[in-house]
């Protein structure tokens, strides 16, 4: 039986905020639900009553049940079961209930039962939204216009920061992060200013190079984006390129365990971060194996460029390699040790 | 054994010596054969130390035992061809395929060139200025062309000032006394010299005018080229016929429709035959069969450019600090040549130190260079005092005397005046950002704290950075 009033929904305004972000990120293909709570009340029976053989040591139901069911003996109409009662009804009648009821509940009862049309009449409006507007109805946009002065707030010159503060905001964090990641991991001899360079060559060349061909047989990461959309947004294509080739587990070889100096291979599970660096370290490798057919700085950016093309259109060795991984992984993983169940 | 048949394995064994090269080898019979006499010094170095051996040629099949690692298959594919990786590197690319079209973007014509409404606008370039300017190397690898769907410029504030100057030029020239204005493009490092400078350019090919641009001063005065003291010269000049041929088939390409226009008028004295009834375009090309005869060539096509009635010029030059100083090339006693003594560099320094008048009016252009350029004290000098003047005349500094300088630079950029240009204002900032989101090269909302972040980003609307910070995904 569902609430009549679910509480989630009550909860949920649409949190909108025009983001002032360069590149848009990756969606993940499911979204995490909201695992749907059971409350003991949207149970058939409360879970005392099984528990307990008799009938008299049963707990009785809920208010609106116990209501039922008199009115059930007393053959009058009941409330109705298939929907819940809210407390505002439960408490109508009852002094002392409504005095411990908490504060929120107290002060909605105040208000509501206060709610008559003020008298007189303003000379100014009160309304929030702008009457003729066009504008519509409200429907809980939050922060919308974040930059309204606070004239209020004494001290604060240009107003307070909107919550929460987008993700970007933080000095160190201003990029991207796979960006950030595939930069460091492209750097040589603590070169970082031409890591940059190379990291903008790549996309660059991301963004130049035709609409890739996906290869049916070489699925990307699921709900990616059509393959035309990528080269516009090539921070995107990096992105999709590294996640689908970038194994989720790595091998550990625990030496002495299987006996008989065999080393047991365990199958190990990897975070995010390092999903992406392995995968990364795989297509950088193979890039560096491939032909320099042009001279001057760009050389080694433009090799990635092409191997990360090559990852998205199938055509790369990182795939067979990614397949090995998995594969040894399923092979041994009865050497993963679970931790004991109690 | 007797004697005889001693005597007959050993002729025996001497027969086979080619037949196995094992036993000839440690026979006696192996005395090198050298000549008596011989100046060689085959035989003069030490021999060749075991494990010294030259390694194999490319492709070659080898024999390899090695185990592991180093048993990698060695690459026996094709070498790209010489030069063929430089052509890659300088390679312009002037379209992306998945750059998004702009519907609001318009061409520059003929007529809405000179209009003053362009201020501030971002317009595109028409195809046929695209090929001329292609052809006239205006496009340098390193801007950002490649980026978008097809040229587009920013009409900005010294865009206008250049457009100003066209003006007065053609204005002038209804009249009797033809106008040759001369500027020197200053400013920083990616502010926008070189595409101020194709902006030039490409008024002067959509108003009809004769364009003549030397892509790079570094080219000339580099020594890459060959030269030759140009005879009956005094003090002795130096032509560099493949350069001038080249140029001179550039200027052919790119002028075509203008040059077809007017008949060869005077009689010019050429070691080649002219055909007859030769229009000027014709008269260019020949340089092209016959590169030995380029200067005298050049030398007849300026002649008749300066006969009346012909279009006015725009000479243009990028990167001048090159032709400020001495060239990589040496006179015949081992001197270095001066810039200014070769035959090209001295036919545009003319003009630009203002000491030979376009006959038809016309404008010279001289853009510095912020990377790959030497530093010319005579010039940063020239350049100080120029835009002193321009705020003061009575107060300009003075040239250190106890200090060297290059009495040729200074003399030939005594009364120049510069266009400096500065960074874009925050209008023309948004105008660009705008046009950038609309190519889709940037995923963001146009805003003003956008750009306005983006501006103070590219050190206060420099265009370069600017470009950088917002499309080249350089962090």
């Amino acid at each position: 039986m569902p609430p009549r009033l679910n509480v989630f929904y009550l909860a949920r305004s649409i949190a909108y905020r025009p983001k002032p972000q360069l590149q848009c990120r990756i969606q993940p293909a499911f979204r995490v639900q909201v695992p749907r709570c059971r409350f003991y009340s949207n149970e058939k029976d409360p879970p005392a009553a099984d528990r307990s053989e008799k009938l008299e040591s049963q707990p009785l139901g809920h208010v609106s049940e116990e209501a039922a069911t008199m009115a059930e003996i007393t053959g009058t109409e009941g409330p109705d079961l298939s929907k819940g009662t809210p407390v505002e009804e439960v408490v109508k009648d009852d002094k002392e209930a409504v005095e411990k009821l908490p504060k929120v509940m107290k002060d909605a009862l105040k208000a509501k039962s206060s709610s008559s049309p003020p008298k007189g009449s303003r000379p100014y409006s009160t309304m929030t939204t702008q009457p003729g507007g066009g504008s519509g109805l409200d429907v809980g946009l939050v922060d919308f216009k974040p930059n309204t002065p606070a004239p209020g707030i004494a001290g604060v010159k240009f107003g307070l920061p909107t919550l929460p503060i987008p993700k970007d905001a933080h000095l160190k964090h201003r990029y991207d992060p796979v960006v950030d990641q595939v930069t460091n991991l492209l750097m040589r001899h603590g070169e970082k200013s031409v890591a940059q360079r190379n990291m903008s060559l790549i996309l660059q060349h991301l963004r130049t190079s035709p609409i890739p061909t996906i290869n049916p047989a070489r699925p990307l990461i699921p709900g990616a984006p059509p393959p035309s959309h990528l080269p516009l947004n090539p921070v995107l294509y990096l992105v999709l390129a590294i996640d689908s080739v970038a194994p989720i587990i790595r091998i550990r070889s625990q030496k002495g365990a299987a006996g008989g100096g065999v080393a047991l291979q365990i199958p190990v599970p990897l975070g995010q971060r390092q999903r992406r660096r392995t995968a990364m370290q795989w297509i950088l490798t193979s890039a560096s194996r491939r032909r320099n057919t042009g001279s001057g700085k760009g050389g080694f950016a433009q090799r990635v460029a092409q191997e990360l093309i090559a990852v998205v259109e199938g055509r790369s060795s990182v795939w067979e390699r990614r397949n090995a991984v998995h594969k040894l992984g399923v092979a041994a993983r009865a050497n993963v040790v679970l931790p004991r169940k109690r | 054994m007797s004697s005889s048949q001693c005597l007959r394995s050993f002729f025996q064994l001497s027969l086979d010596r080619a037949a196995h090269q094992s036993i000839a080898s440690r026979s006696l019979l192996t005395t090198p054969q050298t000549a008596c006499f011989s100046i060689s010094a085959s035989r003069c170095g030490p021999p060749p130390r075991k494990g010294m051996i030259a390694p194999p040629k490319r492709g070659e099949r080898t024999l390899n035992v090695k185990k592991g690692k180093g048993a990698r298959a060695q690459d026996t594919s094709k070498r790209p061809a010489p030069g063929e990786r430089k052509a890659q590197r300088k390679r312009i690319v002037l379209s992306n395929n998945n750059a998004l079209e702009v519907p609001t973007l318009q061409d520059l014509s003929k007529e809405t060139v000179l209009k003053q409404e362009n201020e501030g606008q971002v317009k595109g370039l028409p195809e046929a200025v695209v090929d001329a300017l292609r052809a006239v190397e205006a496009f340098k690898p390193t801007q950002g062309w490649r980026l978008f769907r097809r040229p587009a410029i920013l009409m900005r504030r010294q865009t206008m000032q250049l457009v100003e100057l066209v003006k007065q030029v053609e204005d002038a020239g209804k009249g009797a006394a033809k106008q040759t204005l001369r500027r020197v493009l200053v400013g920083e490092r990616l502010c926008g010299k070189s595409t101020l400078l194709l902006q030039a350019l490409t008024v002067g090919f959509l108003r009809d005018w004769v364009v003549i641009n030397l892509p790079d001063a570094q080219d000339i005065t580099n020594a890459h080229t060959e030269y030759a003291p140009l005879p009956g010269s005094q003090p002795t000049m130096y032509t560099q016929d493949t350069y001038t041929a080249n140029l001179l088939s550039q200027i052919a390409t790119a002028n075509g429709p203008v040059l077809e226009k007017f008949q060869v008028t005077t009689k010019p004295s050429l070691p080649v035959p002219i055909p007859s009834k030769c229009n000027l375009k014709q008269l260019a090309e020949l340089a092209i069969a016959n590169p030995e005869a380029s200067w005298p060539i050049f030398v007849a096509l300026w002649n008749e450019l300066s006969q009346p009635g012909r279009p006015p010029i725009m000479l243009g030059v990028d990167n001048v600090a090159h032709m400020m100083k001495d060239s990589d090339y040496l006179s015949a006693d081992i001197k270095p040549i001066h810039s200014h003594d070769l035959a090209i560099v001295r036919h545009f320094v003319d003009h630009l130190s203002g000491k030979t008048a376009l006959r038809n009016g016309g404008i010279v252009l001289a853009a510095t260079s912020g990377s790959n350029s030497p530093t010319i004290p005579g010039l940063d000098h020239s350049i100080q005092v120029a835009e002193a003047r321009k705020l003061d005349p009575e107060n300009v500094p003075q040239w250190n005397p106890y200090k060297k300088v290059d009495q040729r630079v200074v003399d030939c950029l005594k009364d120049i005046e510069v266009v400096r240009i500065t960074g874009l204002s925050k209008e023309e900032a948004r105008t660009v950002i705008e046009y950038y989101a609309a190519s889709g090269m940037l995923r963001a909302q146009v805003t003003d704290p956008f750009v306005t972040e983006k501006w103070s980003l590219a050190g206060m609307g420099n265009i370069g950075y600017l470009e950088r910070a917002a499309v080249r995904e350089r962090i």
